[in-house]
């Protein structure tokens, strides 16, 4: 089971649908960044996985996952920090009261 | 010469807008414009119809026009289309012109003593002046779109002078009734000139004339039958006469100058001057003939009962424009313009009488609260006697000259059956025209007891005209018409007709006075004189200068009238056959309903449907403005669902 | 003594064990992250989460990255989310509901990818090895400076701005009268 590609990928695959599920259905704002954390460490594991397996991808997998890495770190801080700021004008972490868009 | 062409309508029509224009503030001078206005235009007129009827240069035989400028120049398509503002003048327009410009002069002048005390006469002689206008359009026109709209615009002066004082109910009902009515027959007029182009690609008439011949004999037919709709419309023949006695509610100088002597003469002026188009479908002669007869004895059969004096001459006018179109009818064209002619000056001589004697008798209307004024209203009773000798056909006067000729005409003409029932309206129209001068004039006065005292003749300016109007009366028929099928007025006119009378066949035989036609003129003189008796003997008479008096026998008219089948037709006499309540349930009634049921569809179904989509629409929106929440997972949700929907298909793809 | 590729006494391997240990791990604690009301406790399972995964980088022959992701993640992001929390709590957090109303279709769409994913994977042939190869630092160091200098530097510079931005978004307003305090 360790020797197999496809075992990782299944088990990334299903790492990104708990993401997914928590993205679309918590109501707090901090949890669906955490879910996003999950997402993007499923594609991660997609990567190195990939670069473990299939010999000509070996480098490259680690450099892109290194990025993927660096970019996660960026997008979280901004996240976090548009979420603190509307906590500040809306009082709540909650999402269902972000929604001055609408009709 | 054809330059003065422009100035006859245009005269009248500058003094529409000055009157319209400055009338309201000089409502006391209101009439001086209109009245100089139609003065020169009948000058003008006067000049340019004698050169016309001479056939004087630049007229010669065929006539001449002017052509102003080009009213519709659309000449770019296929089927082009070019329509101008052009004035034509022949012996037949002179004709007309004489006795628009004539008998139109002389009402404005009757009308300033008339109207002396109507707080409206500026509005009044500014309608007057506009409809001379229209008139002399129609009349001048040399294209039918021109004609057809000097046709609307006298139908359109028709109704505003017939609603002249229009707060009174009856009169607005009945002006609108006119243009109703009018319209009717203006449709028909329209389909024919469409059909005209259509099949010819020219409105301008002569050209229309030259070229008649090369159209279908169906399209012949169907533009003779249109264009005599119109006529039939604006010259009230059956079944569009209707309107004719109602418009009885306007004035009494509208009636003499509209219903009597010019706009009621449209329709046989039309037909005259489309002879050609006539010529060529003999079957539509036989139906203008029949309609016109027939409008003839009906029109003579409701005046036997009527007893508003102005009712009886409405109903004389119907049945004196039914001979008119028997005569086109039958092929004797110069004997309806004859015809025409006379009865304009005796007809309008007669209304412009009547418009004395009621307003002698302070607006009185009813006969039957007149009577005995003929020694209190000299000037009126000897004029308007002479219009009633003139109309009964007693020779010589002009009366006479013209129905003989129609009768003459017919009858020789092989329209035995047309010559039968004239002869009968003859005797009707005598005995009718002199029970209106018996209730009228003659016998006891029936007045009412505090008009009695100020029955007095009227001012000069109203009695003037009328014994203007008597001289042509009586003599135009020895000037114009004698001797007879020869005389002065054939041959100005032979030129416009002979085209179609040589078409027909019927070649006009020289008179005989020994023969047929001398035969023919003592059956209808020794009729009309039989009449003229048993009227005297029932409505009395009183002509001292002939030593003729005699009581009026109320009893016996009753008798007559109360035997038993006479009492039927007494009533539908009285009743006018019905024609207007058979029109109200027809057309006002079930009409309506129709109308009714159209807009229930019109609100219910079309409306319903077009708001409808709009509910609809605005609905879906509405629904669908739901799905923007705001939020961003709803919107996330929305991206998931279309990934996996995407990506299952590619995976079903892939895997098949 | 050497640890021998099987475990004692089975025909297990040591790879195999370790694999299943660690993917229940990673799928136990990220269940544990959407799933549980304290937000304080999905951010500590979400940490248990890196560390698992770190685990899985190491038997993926890839320890670079498992040390890079202990570092940055674990010793970052969840620092980073765990003060984000404290600083946006509300009393009543706890005691209201956890998911939202669309949850459920959520859930069904959850299953739906990993449905698709694990259809995709298992229906395609990857051009796999069957062996599990070891990234030696060095290259990754070669190829870093070298062919991907330029991805390098970028992202050098987004997480300048990163940083820049989220101190700017995240400040307080300050009060009035002390704004020209430069």
């Amino acid at each position: 089971m360790s020797g197999s590609l496809d075992s990782y990928l299944i088990l990334s695959g299903l790492l990104f649908a708990i993401g997914t599920f928590g993205f679309l259905g918590r109501r707090n704002a901090i949890s669906m960044l955490m879910s996003i954390e999950l997402m993007l460490n499923a594609v991660n594991l997609t990567i190195i996985a990939f670069g473990a397996f299939v010999k000509p991808l070996n480098v490259h997998a680690s450099v892109i996952a290194l990025i993927v890495i660096a970019v996660a770190a960026a997008e979280a801080t901004v996240g976090l920090a548009i979420v603190m700021a509307i906590y500040r004008n809306k009082k709540t972490p909650l999402v269902d009261e972000y929604d001055s868009m609408s009709e | 010469m054809t330059a003065l062409l422009p100035l006859i309508p245009i005269l009248p029509l500058g003094g529409f807008v000055l009157t319209g224009l400055l009338g309201r503030r000089y409502p006391e001078d209101a009439h001086r414009i209109a009245v100089w206005a139609v003065v020169a235009a009948w000058v003008v007129a006067s000049i340019v119809a004698v050169m016309a009827l001479l056939h004087a240069s630049p007229f010669g035989t065929a006539g001449a026009g002017i052509t102003l400028w080009t009213w519709i120049p659309a000449n770019g398509f296929s089927h082009g289309f070019n329509a101008d503002i052009g004035l034509f003048v022949d012996p037949l327009t002179a004709c007309l012109l004489i006795v628009v410009t004539t008998i139109g002069m002389l009402v404005h002048v009757y009308s300033i003593g008339y109207m002396a005390h109507d707080p409206g006469r500026w509005r009044f002689f500014a309608y007057l002046n506009l409809f001379m206008f229209s008139m002399l359009v129609l009349i001048l026109a040399d294209n039918f779109l021109l004609v057809f709209a000097g046709w609307e615009l006298v139908g359109l002066c028709s109704y505003l002078l017939i609603g002249f004082w229009y707060p009174r109910r009856s009169a607005a009902v009945a002006a609108k009734k006119a243009f109703l009515v009018n319209r009717v027959g203006d449709m028909g007029f329209a389909l024919g000139i469409m059909a005209v182009w259509t099949q010819l690609g020219t409105l301008n008439m002569q050209a229309v004339f030259a070229r008649f011949g090369s159209v279908p004999h169906e399209w012949q037919i169907a533009i003779a039958l249109l264009i005599f709709c119109g006529a039939v419309g604006k010259s009230a023949q059956f079944p569009l006469h209707v309107w004719l006695p109602d418009a009885m509610e306007g004035p009494t100088p509208v009636s003499a100058l509209i219903h009597a002597a010019t706009m009621v003469n449209a329709g046989v002026y039309l037909v005259a001057r489309c002879n050609p188009i006539f010529g060529a479908a003999p079957e539509v002669m036989v139906v203008v003939a029949a309609i016109g007869i027939f409008t003839a004895i009906l029109a003579a059969s409701i005046a036997f009962t009527q007893t508003d004096i102005k009712r009886v001459l409405a109903y004389s006018t119907l049945s004196q424009l039914g001979y008119m179109f028997a005569s086109l009818g039958v092929g004797a064209w110069t004997a309806a313009i004859f015809h025409l002619m006379s009865h304009g000056f005796f007809k309008g001589l007669l209304f412009l009488d009547s418009g004395s004697v009621i307003h002698s008798v302070d607006g009185e209307q009813e006969m039957r609260k007149m009577g005995g004024l003929a020694r209190k209203i000299p000037i009126t009773y000897a004029t308007m006697l002479v219009g009633s000798i003139a109309i009964a056909g007693v020779p010589p006067l002009a009366g006479f000259f013209s129905k003989d000729e129609i009768l003459g005409g017919a009858f020789k003409n092989g329209f035995l059956w047309v010559w039968a029932i004239g002869f009968v309206v003859a005797g009707m129209t005598a005995f009718y025209m002199f029970r209106l001068m018996g209730m009228t004039f003659w016998g006891p006065s029936h007045v009412d007891a505090e008009v009695e005292h100020h029955i007095h003749e009227s001012p000069r300016s109203m009695t003037g005209p009328l014994i203007v109007l008597a001289i042509p009366a009586a003599v135009l028929g020895l000037v114009i018409g004698f001797p007879p099928e020869t005389g002065l007025l054939h041959q100005w006119l032979a030129p416009v007709f002979e085209g179609t009378i040589a078409a027909s066949g019927h070649a006009e035989a020289a008179y005989n006075f020994f023969g047929i036609d001398g035969a023919l003129a003592i059956a209808t003189t020794a009729l009309v004189a039989v009449a003229i008796v048993v009227a005297w003997r029932l409505f009395g008479v009183e002509i001292p200068s002939l030593g003729l008096r005699a009581q009026p026998r109320p009893d016996q008219v009753r008798e007559i009238s109360a035997r038993r089948g006479l009492a039927a037709l007494y009533n539908g006499s009285f009743h006018k056959w019905w024609f207007d309540d058979i029109n109200n349930k027809l057309f006002v009634e079930w009409g309506g309903k129709l109308a009714a049921a159209a807009f229930w569809f019109d609100r219910t179904i079309i409306d319903g449907t077009v708001n409808g989509v709009g509910t609809v629409t605005a609905g879906a929106g509405g629904w669908l403005r739901r799905v923007q929440t705001g939020r961003v997972q709803n919107y996330a949700l929305g991206i998931a669902v279309g990934l996996i929907v995407i990506a299952a298909g590619y995976l079903y793809l892939a895997i098949r | 003594m050497p640890i021998g590729q099987t475990l004692p006494f089975t025909a297990v391997r040591w790879d195999d064990v370790l694999f299943v240990v660690l993917a229940i791990m990673l799928l136990g604690s990220a269940l544990l992250v959407v799933t549980m009301r304290d937000i304080i406790r999905c951010g500590l399972a979400m940490i248990a989460s890196f560390a698992s995964l770190a685990g899985i980088y190491v038997l993926l022959g890839n320890p670079l990255i498992a040390a890079t992701q202990v570092l940055v993640y674990i010793g970052a992001i969840s620092i980073l989310v765990l003060f984000a929390i404290m600083l946006t709590q509300t009393k009543n957090a706890p005691t209201r509901l956890v998911f939202q109303t669309q949850a459920w279709v959520g859930a069904i769409a959850a299953v739906a990818i990993a449905a698709i994913i694990a259809g995709t994977v298992l229906t395609t042939t990857w051009p796999s090895t069957g062996a599990v190869a070891w990234t030696a630092t060095s290259d990754i160091a070669t190829m870093l400076f070298s062919q991907y200098v330029l991805p390098f530097e970028a992202v050098s510079v987004l997480l300048t701005a990163a940083v820049v931005g989220g101190v700017l978004l995240a400040r307080r307003e300050p009060p009035a009268g002390k704004e020209d305090r430069s």
